[in-house]
């Protein structure tokens, strides 16, 4: 018997020393424009991860349309975070897949969302169509680059834009739908995520106006320059809170959430919030966001709280036979 | 990125055709053009994309000559299978034998992945009376070295008996397999080393008798190990060694009772022509250790290739207040060479260069083989009344001759005479009659 009981206690004295020696593997499933964002934090958080625990923390990104990695990770595809486009995302994953509980929003401050940004108007050099707000994304011969709404978070926010603005400014419903039909009338590629549009009007110089991402509409243009392209922000946009959540039954089942939470913790951090900045996304810490004030125009935005929230502006514009599917099939 | 050929063909039909959204007036001007074509190429790029996408997610259905296959990523599902029909006649023996057509085999395999780590295979028969279960094992596969394999698996000894049964030269195979296990249950390591030029396999089974097949469960609470090493130096080397291979084989365990036949203990020894020549006496038993080495080697050089081994199997048995260790050995040389000029080797000829075609000029490949065997009985089994030399013979010679035609890589016919012959096994101690079997095969392996 003393012999079995030798034999369990080494067990139980080796176990946590394999487990401490043993490096951890995060996969973070985001939306299409974070790859440079994430590639930051990952490098960082894991430095500060080693010094503070003595572990190596490799993460794993993987990238998409936000209505495509929400749809991946239902299927399946363990995530121990996900980092969406919208919270409608997160919420059909806690919906279907039933892997983190329903009020996952409430577990981190300002609804999850550690970052903010907006959507804006890239242009080509010189604004040759001479694009200046919403009302001329309508007009005859404007050729609108803007992903599926379908298949993008990304999408939905310039969507909605339109639609507040439409909305605000003809007062109903019909007119909104109406002006936004004719906004995808204008359309001509529908890529599944936002880069892929960046892609098809920056590289590929289709169009005369991309609904970008306000960090893409920058990052394209400090990529490639500002004699190439220009920002024009319209006189309403809408306040995209991209959030993040840990995925509670990959992580219980993998041991990650120590490190998962870290890692989401890590966003809302000095370190975190300054590489949002440095990446063109507004900070949500309003010291860190002083700091970076000078980088992003001051302009009108709704919310998504004007709509309703996210399960009825999904259900009325995105689902199955909703206003998107009503216009596009009539265009 | 330049459109030119087909897509050139559809961007222009679709140029002619479409009417982009953004498109106003009657006469587009050149930068409408331009960016139409931009449109067009894009959206072929976004379908080549998807299109991409869905092969890399869709599983790949693969059909080939080496049978069909289910793939994605590392999971797999093979079908594979070999079925054959036999006609065999005995000459001259007065009706002692049946002449008959029988299925040999009617196995289909199920084999594949499960990931990189995990590997599996089932093989039923369907031939007998009732359906059996061939080889049923999974693999871990660790690397290339080191590869764990439960389940029914051919025992690690005979040279001739761990080749494919699609393969063998012969109809049957010669007297080294009886003397060795068939199938066995249990569990092994195996695996390759410097560049596949070593082989091994060490493995901890039930243990069976000579020549048979394991039982569902071992039938003697007693266990049997089994080592095999197996060279090919020269494989990677090229030349005329580099078909050059040898090694052993062997087992170690012990066995109690006096169960024979297939789950048994105690052997039955049989002909070519797969009748039973020798049997220990009744009331015998197996009891105590049981010994098998065998070394082998194989040569296949160009359209010549040579198989031969050595079994020598030795084993415990009693009978009343008598206990001798019996030690019986069996030997081969089986020979081939290939007419028409494609490689002999350890799979047979696995592509003729002219499959056969019905009024067209191939027909397939054909080869000539040749083989001499010996199985002895120790004559203390005969000498302690452990078995009687009026019913079972002391010893049996075998000459075979034979060809086989591999119509395409699939189908094979197999024409074989053998003639055995025997010293003792008949009344009086007189040797028992020659044995001339004409035995023909049509197979079909995938």
């Amino acid at each position: 018997m003393n012999r079995l009981k030798s034999l369990v206690a080494a067990a139980a004295l080796a176990l946590p020393l394999a487990a401490h020696a043993a490096s951890v593997e995060l996969l973070n499933v985001s939306y299409d424009p974070t790859r440079e964002l994430y590639k930051d934090v990952n490098e960082k958080f894991a430095e500060s991860w080693k010094t503070k625990s003595g572990d190596a923390v490799t993460i794993k990104q993987s990238h998409g349309g936000s209505g495509k990695q929400a749809r991946g990770v239902i299927d399946g595809l363990q995530a121990d975070v996900v980092t969406l486009a919208l919270a409608g995302d997160i919420d059909a994953i806690a919906e279907n897949a039933k892997t983190l509980p329903k009020d996952w929003q409430k577990r981190l401050p300002n609804n999850s969302s550690p970052y903010t940004s907006t959507i804006v108007f890239l242009v080509r050099k010189n604004n040759p169509k001479n694009i200046r707000d919403w009302d001329d994304l309508v007009k005859p011969g404007i050729s609108v680059i803007t992903p599926n709404p379908k298949t993008s978070g990304g999408a939905r926010w310039n969507y909605l834009g339109a639609w507040a603005y439409a909305q605000r400014k003809y007062g109903t419903d019909a007119a909104a739908k109406d002006f936004v039909g004719k906004l995808y009338k204008n359309v001509p590629i529908l890529d599944t995520g936002a880069r892929g549009s960046t892609t098809t009007f920056v590289q590929r110089g289709i169009g005369d106006v991309l609904l970008a991402w306000e960090n893409e509409a920058f990052l394209s243009i400090e990529e490639l320059g500002p004699d190439k392209f220009e920002i024009v922000v319209p006189s309403l946009s809408i306040l995209a809170e991209p959030p993040v959540a840990v995925v509670d039954k990959v992580v219980d089942k993998k041991g990650t959430r120590k490190v998962a939470e870290a890692y989401l913790n890590f966003l809302y951090s000095d370190e975190g919030q300054k590489l949002a900045g440095k990446h063109y996304y507004r900070p949500s810490n309003p010291a860190i966001a002083a700091q970076f004030a000078a980088k992003f125009p001051k302009l009108d935005l709704v919310t998504i709280a004007d709509f309703g929230g996210w399960a009825p502006a999904q259900k009325m514009h995105f689902g199955d036979g909703g206003v998107f599917d009503q216009i596009y099939s009539a265009r | 990125m330049k459109i030119t050929g087909p897509t050139g063909l559809v961007v222009g039909t679709l140029l002619l055709g479409a009417q982009p959204a953004f498109a106003q007036s009657q006469k587009p001007t050149a930068e409408d053009l331009d960016q139409r074509i931009r449109i067009l190429e894009r959206k072929l790029e976004l379908s080549q994309e998807e299109a991409d996408k869905k092969a890399k997610d869709s599983a790949a259905v693969s059909a080939s000559e080496k049978g069909f296959s289910i793939k994605k990523g590392d999971f797999e599902l093979k079908l594979r299978g070999l079925f054959q029909t036999d006609a065999r006649i005995f000459v001259d023996d007065d009706g002692a034998f049946n002449d008959t057509f029988l299925f040999r085999r009617l196995r289909p395999t199920f084999e594949g992945s499960l990931g990189k780590l995990v590997g599996f295979r089932l093989t039923p028969e369907f031939a007998g009376d009732a359906a059996t279960v061939v080889d049923a094992y999974f693999d871990l596969k660790f690397s290339p070295a080191a590869t764990l394999r439960a389940g029914k698996v051919k025992g690690p000894v005979s040279l001739e008996r761990l080749q494919s049964g699609s393969a063998i030269a012969f109809i049957e195979r010669g007297f080294p397999t009886e003397l060795a296990p068939n199938r066995d249950i249990g569990v092994q390591l195996q695996g390759a080393l410097f560049n596949s030029t070593f082989n091994y396999i060490v493995g901890y089974y039930n243990g069976v008798a000579d020549g048979r097949d394991a039982a569902t469960r071992d039938v003697d609470n007693r266990k049997e190990v089994g080592v095999r090493v197996f060279a090919e130096p020269f494989k990677n080397v090229g030349g005329a060694l580099a078909g050059l291979g040898f090694g052993v084989g062997g087992t170690h365990g012990s066995q109690f009772g006096s169960a024979v036949g297939n789950g048994g203990v105690l052997p039955q020894y049989r002909t070519p022509g797969q009748n039973t020549f020798f049997k220990y006496a009744t009331d015998v038993a197996a009891n105590g250790d049981h010994t098998r080495v065998s070394p082998q080697a194989y040569w296949y050089v160009g359209a010549f290739g040579v198989l031969t081994e050595y079994i020598q199997s030795e084993q415990t048995v009693a009978l009343a207040d008598v206990e001798e260790g019996i030690r019986n050995t069996a030997w081969q040389v089986a020979t081939s060479f290939v007419l028409t000029g494609e490689d002999a080797s350890y799979r047979g000829v696995t592509k003729p260069s002219q499959p056969f075609t019905l009024g067209g000029e191939g027909w397939g490949a054909f080869e000539l083989i040749a083989r001499y065997g010996e199985l002895s009985v120790d004559d203390v089994a005969f000498d302690a009344g452990l078995a009687s030399i009026n019913s079972s013979a002391r010893e049996a010679r075998s000459l075979g001759v034979g060809a086989n035609w591999y119509l395409s890589p699939n189908v094979k016919v197999v024409l074989n005479y053998t003639q055995t012959e025997f010293d003792g096994g008949a009344a009086g101690g007189a040797d028992r009659s020659e044995e001339k079997a004409v035995f023909a095969r049509l197979q079909l392996a995938y």
